[in-house]
């Protein structure tokens, strides 16, 4: 059976001997069409999921037959080409019982299932040493699962890595810009690791730097750049490449205030752009509200909440009263459940108690918890926010 | 003719765009690229280095020929301390060079090249591809240096090519030790303090101010043993001794070729041996 396969990157002559005993043309549009013969259409598939292993996106434009043939459909693109048994393939990020635990036995990720479709922006929510910066570490391939699988734009980490780090970008929690090279060679050295040539980095150099604000240092050392100024470099650096898939792992942290801002702002525009995908590892609460679509709260390795912001605090009602409590916390639970004024969802951390407000009027609810005397020393009422739920499910709950 | 419609289940869903890939030896040009930039970012960071060999060239190697000024087999002191320094300038070079390995995984340079798509040795490639480009440029600063001093070299296009091969063989390999170690310990302080082993102590060993025959028995088999030993018989037959003087004394032959041929091959065994370890060591090391 004869078969047609073209790729629109041109091949050159570190890959063409990989195609031995096939016939290549380069042709003058950059297409690269490899034909020859295969027995029938699972050695087809073989053939596909080879070419696929090497990284390469196919085009599949057409197929002749002597025989018979294989008609494929005309410009398709053929991400899924390897089948990864239970991945979805549609989905830009994809995770299945990821599991990582360090030498001395560390268990830093305890089975993680992630589904991100593209476009979406998805926030890793929890404290340090929750397991996000291990999760990007292991779907950047900077750091080796235990066990479990990952997908980054379709492509397996395990097997495919390099295909999965071509097509997404990380800016990681620590600086990792070279200090001592320019803005521009910065830039420069990264585009070139993702496969464009000179005129291409120069062109997407010049696309990011006015927009991240770099104009004024892009030709000086990164040595002499603020805290700020070098975030949005290593955030322009990037987003070189054009990923499909960009990591943020706590890109606000040890800023200032004011370059955190700036930078929020930075990662909402590329929110409202579109199209790219992005994970975002987070401790700040404001952070994830504002930015993500969706949240999964992660803690001690394991995703304890994943839903919209919103569906997360709609479950803590809508206001929530906090009391201070110099007595017995339980006690306390008890007399407010005896008196209706706390349900199930109520939960207390440390001496201070949070009661969840449904249905009933906040105003009133105080005014009635104050005159049981219950040894309060402060009562506050306001509405939930994402730490609300962060505390709820991770810290000392009574509801249990 | 029967025509079959392909049963293949195409996602387009999420439409990938085909995108450009890094070939390995672009990728070790970037990575080469940018190891030179951060070694060499100014003309001074790569002027001072040449002031090794210049001092050893101009000042050391002169002053030992008029100590102990005189010809061994056939070769005059000047050349041959001078050729030999080669020795200690390359390791010295290598090593210095492996630091750079140390400081990208402490300030993070190097999660950065791990998270880039290209093949986790192009990076130890980049890195070597920098060490032995340096490294030459020392060796050659040392030989004309010494030539202007007064060292003779009796040049034939077979003898440039021994000590080339040789020299080359010698700062890969010394390279693989340096990556090695840069991988292995976990501080530059440790680093820089294993240096002397690596480095310096061999060079004492090898004959390189007088002929290994000259050792103690026990340290002559052990002189015999270090690829160094070999690198500095071979870089003096190629540059200066055509009767191999030095190769004689390690493998006591008398086809000079023949010697040449097993000293170049050992030293290209430890070269191999050494990047192998090298690369190994990175890819065990650098993803946890």
């Amino acid at each position: 059976m004869k078969y047609e396969i073209r790729i629109e990157d041109g091949l050159d002559d570190g890959w063409t001997a990989w195609f031995d005993g096939m016939h290549i043309t380069n042709e003058p549009d950059g297409v690269t069409v490899i034909t020859g013969q295969v027995a029938d259409q699972a050695a087809l598939h073989g053939l596909l999921a080879k070419v696929r292993d090497l990284g390469l996106e196919l085009l599949v434009h057409a197929a002749h037959q002597r025989r018979a043939s294989i008609a494929l459909p005309k410009e398709r693109a053929m991400t899924p080409i390897i089948a990864s048994e239970g991945l979805d393939h549609a989905l830009a990020i994809e995770t299945r019982q990821l599991t990582k635990t360090y030498p001395g036995g560390v268990e830093a990720v305890k089975g993680i299932d992630l589904a991100v479709p593209p476009g979406e922006v998805f926030g890793l929510l929890g404290p340090n040493g929750a397991g996000k910066s291990t999760t990007v570490g292991m779907l950047t391939t900077t750091i080796a699962p235990t066990s479990g699988r990952g997908r980054v734009a379709g492509f397996d980490v395990a097997t495919h890595p390099i295909a999965a780090r071509r097509a997404s970008a990380v800016v990681f929690q620590e600086p990792v810009v070279d200090r001592g090279l320019t803005g521009r060679r910065n830039l420069d050295v990264h585009a070139r690791l993702w496969g464009l040539d000179a005129a291409g980095a120069q062109k997407r150099i010049a696309a990011v730097v006015e927009p991240f604000g770099l104009g004024e240092v892009i030709d000086r050392p990164v040595d002499s750049y603020s805290g700020g100024q070098r975030r949005r470099l290593e955030i322009a650096r990037a987003l070189i490449s054009e990923p499909q898939v960009l990591f943020l792992d706590e890109p606000t942290v040890g800023l200032d205030p004011r370059f955190r801002f700036e930078l929020l702002d930075l990662i909402a525009g590329l929110r409202a752009q579109g199209g790219m995908t992005i994970l975002l590892t987070t401790h700040y609460l404001d952070e994830a509200e504002q930015l993500c679509d969706r949240v999964a709260i992660v803690h001690h390795g394991r995703i304890v909440a994943l839903d919209s912001p919103a569906a997360l605090l709609a479950h803590m009602g809508r206001d929530l009263v906090e009391l201070r409590l110099a007595g017995d916390v339980s006690s306390a639970v008890s007399s407010l459940r005896a008196q209706g004024l706390a349900g199930d969802d109520t939960f207390a951390v440390g001496a201070t108690l949070h009661i969840p407000l449904h249905d009933r009027p906040a105003g009133e609810t105080v005014a009635t918890i104050t005159d049981l005397g219950l040894g309060l020393t402060a009562i506050t009422s306001r509405a939930p926010t994402l730490d609300d739920v962060y505390l709820q499910l991770t810290g000392e709950s009574l509801a249990a | 003719m029967t025509t079959v419609t392909s049963t293949v289940t195409l996602d387009t869903s999420t439409v990938v765009r085909p995108r450009p890939r890094t070939g390995g030896l672009a990728a070790v040009a970037t990575l080469a690229r940018r190891r030179l930039a951060i070694s060499a970012r100014t003309p001074r960071e790569l002027l001072i280095p040449l002031l090794a060999p210049l001092l050893f060239a101009l000042v050391v190697v002169p002053a030992l020929a008029d100590t102990f000024g005189t010809s061994i087999g056939g070769v005059d002191y000047m050349t041959f301390v001078a050729v030999a320094t080669i020795g200690l300038l390359v390791p010295l070079s290598t090593i210095q060079s492996g630091l750079g390995v140390v400081v990208d995984r402490l300030g993070g340079g190097l999660r950065d090249l791990l998270a880039a798509p290209v093949s986790r040795p192009s990076i130890v490639a980049g890195n070597l591809v920098v060490a032995v480009a340096l490294a030459s440029l020392q060796v050659a600063v040392l030989l004309g240096a010494a030539a202007v001093r007064g060292a003779e070299y009796d040049l034939s296009a077979t003898g440039v090519m021994w000590f080339a091969a040789a020299t080359l063989g010698f700062a890969v390999a010394m390279y693989g030790a340096a990556e090695v170690l840069a991988n292995r310990l976990p501080t530059q302080e440790e680093y820089i303090a294993a240096l002397p082993a690596v480095a310096i102590v061999p060079f004492f060993f090898a004959g390189s101010f007088f002929p290994i025959s000259a050792l103690p028995a026990g340290l002559t088999v052990i002189g015999k043993l270090l690829p160094i030993t070999h690198v500095l018989a071979l870089v003096r037959y190629g540059l200066a001794d055509r009767n191999g003087a030095g190769l004689h004394d390690i493998w006591g032959m008398s086809n000079t070729t023949a010697m040449a041929a097993l000293s170049l091959g050992v030293v290209a065994l430890f070269a191999v041996a050494l990047m192998a370890a090298a690369v190994r060591t990175f890819q065990r090391t650098a993803v946890r």
